[in-house]
């Protein structure tokens, strides 16, 4: 689709040969679009930061859909403040890196957990495993690189940060992100009439628990 | 359950084979974190359930390498698709690609293959299993779906939806409709934004070999190419069929089961056409990338699924006006 550069213009990138990748600031608002209008010969869609990948029903769909969706995109506006809902995570800083993380942001480990729990953070989109949600909105000294070989087991409930991101393993997994604490939250529990409780667009904040 | 001649229904699973698991047509829920799961080799699910009149999506179980020892405490019509595995019923030789009618007290034993990794076994109205988030598909890492989210056991109790019997019709598929099983795998692949001069030449110009690490999240290859580092790189939602360099340089094909998101580059993608194929890639397997344009897939693609259609089609009808 040959259009005019511009930052709020999308742009479209198969992968493969069934899905396509928007790139717009507008994801979000997007797949919430998506969501509550399904577009003919998209079978799924699945949110990034700042990308929507389109799973399309067949290979051939593509070049009708890229214009369905421009057109879709052109009748959003940006949606300010996310969905409204904050959802307050209970968390016990006790996790084996949180004393490396708060050296790291030059804190001693009160003032590093403050920080943290004072964080504004936002559910960016989910993904990697079921429930896992990336929150974006950490500010720049409680960023942590992540490990340099991922532990093969971190527990169920743990909270990490990982780069730019925070996130709360949902079950016991592989993962490369720091381990600051523990939350006795579940974030996937199919008991549930919703079993994931969280969307993209979700306001989150971390509340110390002793 | 329906009742039934007031004996026991369903089947019971005496031995369950290396991984034999409930699978369908999967979910799409991806934008939860779900992985799709489903069946690996949608054509065998697709032809093994139109074989006894089934919907396309109807659930079944996938055998992996070694099937299972099941016997059947009500008749049923089942039938097995997928790689040429020795199977029997009460001993006779139990054909592969027909409809076949199991009488009440039959065992059928699902024995291994030479070649291929997976075959999909359909039974007329379709297995029961947990549904979770539309699918009854078992999601093994995750533990949902299907038989209480794992793979089969000993003692393990299938049951399936009653509907009207009918008899089995000779039936014949055509064998190119079938997933080609190996031991040598030309599979087509388009680029992606990472694809680079390098990768190309790297990834396209060798065999690679399928590496004991092959399960129903990915298939990694033995054999390392030099690949792009970048620790910054945003996750993105992954795609069916696409090829993962990870930071030690051995690709990764993904199969149903891969996580929905992945930080590592991701240089191919393999056509629709061939994703079947991914389903009975077997450790030891040598395969090739080749090449191809967007073009090239959506002819492939329209091809396979006209086809496919048409024989679902005429199978659907030989089941429906049966007797």
């Amino acid at each position: 689709m040959p259009a005019p550069s511009g930052p709020d213009l999308p742009t479209f990138e198969w992968l493969g040969d069934a899905a396509l990748n928007v790139r717009t600031l507008l994801a979000r608002e997007l797949y919430a679009s998506l969501r509550a209008h399904p577009l003919p010969g998209v079978q799924e869609a699945v949110p990034a930061l700042d990308l929507l990948t389109l799973l399309l029903d067949a290979p051939t769909a593509g070049e009708a859909v890229q214009e369905t969706v421009a057109a879709r995109l052109a009748t959003l506006t940006p949606a300010p403040g996310g969905s409204g809902r904050t959802l307050v995570v209970p968390v016990t800083f006790d996790g084996p890196d949180l004393d490396w993380c708060a050296a790291h942001a030059g804190l001693d480990r009160a003032a590093f957990v403050a920080a943290l729990c004072a964080a504004q953070l936002e559910v960016a989109f989910l993904g990697f495993t079921p429930g896992f949600a990336f929150l974006t909105g950490l500010p720049e000294p409680l960023r942590m690189p992540r490990l340099d070989a991922p532990r093969e087991r971190v527990p169920a409930g743990s909270v990490a940060l990982g780069g730019p991101w925070a996130g709360v393993y949902p079950r016991e997994t592989p993962g490369g992100w720091r381990l600051v604490g523990r939350t006795p939250m579940n974030f996937f529990d199919l008991s549930r009439a919703a079993p994931v409780p969280w969307r993209p667009g979700d306001r989150v904040r971390f509340e110390a628990r002793a | 359950m329906s009742p039934s001649r007031g004996g026991a229904v369903g089947a019971t699973v005496l031995r369950p084979g290396v991984q034999s698991s409930v699978q369908d047509a999967g979910r799409r829920v991806r934008a939860l974190g779900v992985p799709a799961g489903g069946a690996a080799d949608p054509v065998a699910r697709r032809l093994a359930n139109a074989l006894v009149g089934n919907a396309p999506d109807a659930a079944g179980l996938e055998v992996t390498l070694g099937g299972p020892t099941v016997l059947f405490h009500e008749a049923a019509l089942i039938s097995l698709c997928g790689a040429p595995f020795d199977a029997t019923l009460d001993g006779a030789p139990l054909p592969l690609w027909r409809a076949v009618q199991v009488q009440t007290g039959q065992t059928l034993t699902v024995g291994g293959t030479a070649r291929g990794l997976r075959a999909f076994l359909a039974v007329r109205g379709g297995l029961h299993g947990h549904e979770v988030f539309g699918s009854r598909a078992t999601d093994l890492r995750a533990g949902f779906g299907g038989v209480q989210g794992r793979a089969l056991r000993p003692g393990d109790h299938l049951t399936w939806s009653p509907l009207p019997a009918q008899a089995a019709r000779r039936a014949f598929i055509a064998p190119d409709l079938r997933t080609p099983t190996g031991p040598h795998h030309e599979l087509r692949v388009l680029g992606t934004g990472d694809l680079t001069a390098d990768l190309r030449e790297s990834l396209l110009a060798r065999p690679f070999t399928v590496s004991p690490q092959a399960d129903r999240m990915g298939a990694r290859l033995t054999e390392s190419v030099a690949a792009p580092r970048d620790p910054a790189r945003p996750s993105v939602p992954n795609v069916p069929g696409l090829l993962q360099l990870p930071p030690d340089g051995r690709p990764i094909l993904l199969l149903p089961d891969a996580g929905t998101h992945g930080g590592y580059p991701t240089p191919l993608v393999v056509i629709t056409a061939d994703l079947p194929r991914l389903g009975q890639l077997r450790p030891g397997d040598t395969l090739t990338l080749r090449e191809v344009t967007r073009e090239d897939a959506h002819a492939a693609h329209l091809t396979q699924e006209r086809a496919l259609r048409q024989a679902e089609w005429m199978l659907r009808q030989a089941v429906v006006s049966g007797k």
